[in-house]
């Protein structure tokens, strides 16, 4: 089985550092391949993938990604994924800055797999080949589901741990592989921003509102 | 029916009052009488729906996944062409949201509010125009789209909040639809428990942030006149919740110290107002005594004026 993280780049999201943990739980059993696209080949990312287990790391080295929206995105790396023969894709549920969460389900929707959301772990399942089980949390309830390959996962945003970026520190670190848009048999012209998809940015502060006493609080808790 | 549910539904109607708009509302059940049916969709209509469609079958018991619900999804949006759905906050929305928006080619627009205004488009007549906006999770501007100019359709999800009153009236017609067959193998469900501080955390509408210990006896006076499931306090010593799911229309923040707001505005709860309590130089666990104390003021009040 070869399992595929996909990390945000150059620095990787708080989503994307629990997906690349979960993935750690096939690290005795499967290959482990993380790939970043775009950006620089240099990057935090990358850095932590190969400090983190993973068996291979690939970095999609095309500029033209730093301006796809999430669709075109989604497409070249479910193209990526294939390219690989990936049958589990896991991917951070969103950014910290944009933070829209739509690339995961691009992925799979460009992949032809189903997508489950708010994974908070997974392993492979004892009693049946070729699926594995997932801890989902949905509904004020946690559950535990079995589902079968392919299938695409999104994790959400996790606490930082101090440690998480240095898990290996042996000297055989993997080194980053490049890979363009030519090994995947894709074309530029596929890569077209549509910004409209986000809505317009407007750059505001928080809207505070500073009550002066826990009284104004209370009256306005309890004209709900 | 959660409060999410009843707010989203009275969203909806909000907007179909303004913008000349049928509110659809889909339910999705496991195998259910029809007594049980027309209950559900009673409150649902009562919410502020104007139509009720209810797919009924056992695949669609468990977890909510685009996996079961997808393809319901996907044959409404295909029926209905509608402008804009909405799911209420919580982890439904995150897990059905981006696949919907993916497969029809919508904006999506996760933990989002919602103004109506009119607006005045000279030379056109003035019109009442419908403005989503969320914050970036950056929480350092917010995206905005008005639904009419973006020509595609929109999927959201909204913040949690209650409801004061119902919109609608307990009689709306229920269409019965049919589950088509899942794309995908269906998933084993193994094991399945309800967690108390998950539901709290997705459907509480008003969120009190502290660092200091807050005691039980000060969450229930909290808690005691408020609608359940309003306020959910998390402190120093709560168990590790994961706020990633959390859409309250409200954080309190209570605290002295600035370097706290930091950590809260970047603990995945955006979509949030979030409003400060007390004037610097309080301390938290202080703050925290009078706002309880404050509450007991409160409810004294009012049980004064209702006898």
């Amino acid at each position: 089985m070869i399992v595929l993280v996909c990390l945000e780049s150059p620095e990787p999201s708080r989503a994307s550092r629990a997906a690349l943990s979960i993935a750690r739980r096939f690290a005795g059993t499967a290959q482990i391949v993380a790939l970043s696209a775009g950006g620089p080949v240099a990057s935090a990312s990358l850095d932590m993938a190969r400090r983190s287990g993973a068996h291979r790391v690939i970095h999609l080295d095309e500029p033209a990604l730093d301006r796809a929206d999430f669709f075109t995105l989604g497409m070249v790396l479910a193209e990526a994924a294939r390219h690989i023969g990936a049958t589990l894709v896991i991917a951070g549920e969103r950014s910290d800055d944009e933070g829209q969460g739509l690339v995961p389900a691009a992925v799979a929707h460009h992949l032809g797999a189903p997508i489950v959301a708010r994974v908070q772990d997974v392993e492979s399942s004892l009693a049946t080949p070729n699926a594995v089980v997932l801890t989902v949390r949905a509904g004020g309830r946690k559950n535990r589901i079995e589902m079968a390959l392919p299938l695409v996962l999104s994790t959400p945003p996790a606490p930082i741990a101090a440690n998480d970026a240095a898990i290996v520190s042996h000297a055989s670190l993997p080194s980053v592989q490049t890979m363009t848009f030519a090994r995947l048999g894709l074309d530029h012209s596929r890569v077209v921003p549509r910004p409209d998809l986000l809505g317009t940015r407007v750059p505001l502060s928080a809207p505070r509102i500073q009550y002066k006493s826990f009284d104004e609080v209370v009256e306005m808790l309890l004209r709900r | 029916m959660t409060n999410p549910s009843r707010f989203v539904v009275a969203e909806a109607r909000r907007i179909a009052d303004a913008a000349g708009a049928t509110v659809y509302a889909l339910l999705t059940l496991g195998s259910c009488s029809h007594v049980e049916i027309d209950q559900l969709a009673a409150q649902v209509s009562a919410a502020g729906a104007d139509r009720i469609l209810c797919s009924s079958d056992e695949i669609l018991a468990g977890v909510p996944l685009d996996v079961t619900h997808g393809m319901l999804l996907a044959q409404i949006a295909e029926r209905l062409r509608p402008l804009l759905f909405l799911f209420p906050a919580g982890g439904v929305g995150i897990e059905l949201g981006p696949p919907l928006a993916v497969r029809i080619g919508a904006a999506y627009f996760p933990h989002a509010s919602i103004d109506v205004r009119a607006e005045d488009r000279m030379p056109e007549a003035a019109s009442q125009r419908i403005v989503l906006h969320r914050w970036r999770a950056a929480r350092d501007g917010q995206r905005r789209v008005d639904v009419a100019d973006l020509e595609r359709p929109v999927v959201a999800t909204l913040a949690a909040a209650t409801v004061s009153r119902p919109l609608g009236e307990p009689c709306a017609e229920v269409e019965m639809l049919p589950c088509p067959e899942p794309k995908y193998a269906r998933p084993r469900e193994l094991t399945s428990e309800i967690t108390a501080e998950d539901s709290e955390v997705e459907l509480c509408s008003a969120m009190v942030l502290s660092a200091a210990p807050v005691s039980p006896a000060i969450r229930s006076a909290l808690n005691a006149d408020l609608a359940p499931g309003t306020v959910l306090v998390v402190d120093g010593e709560a168990e590790p919740v994961s706020l990633h799911a959390a859409s309250p229309n409200e954080i309190f923040i209570v605290s002295s110290a600035t370097e706290v707001d930091d950590v809260y505005l970047s603990s995945q709860v955006p979509g949030a107002k979030v409003t400060h309590v007390g004037e610097p130089g309080y301390v938290s666990s202080a703050a925290i005594e009078d706002l309880a104390a404050a509450m007991d003021r409160a409810r004294a009040a009012r049980s004064k004026v209702s006898s």
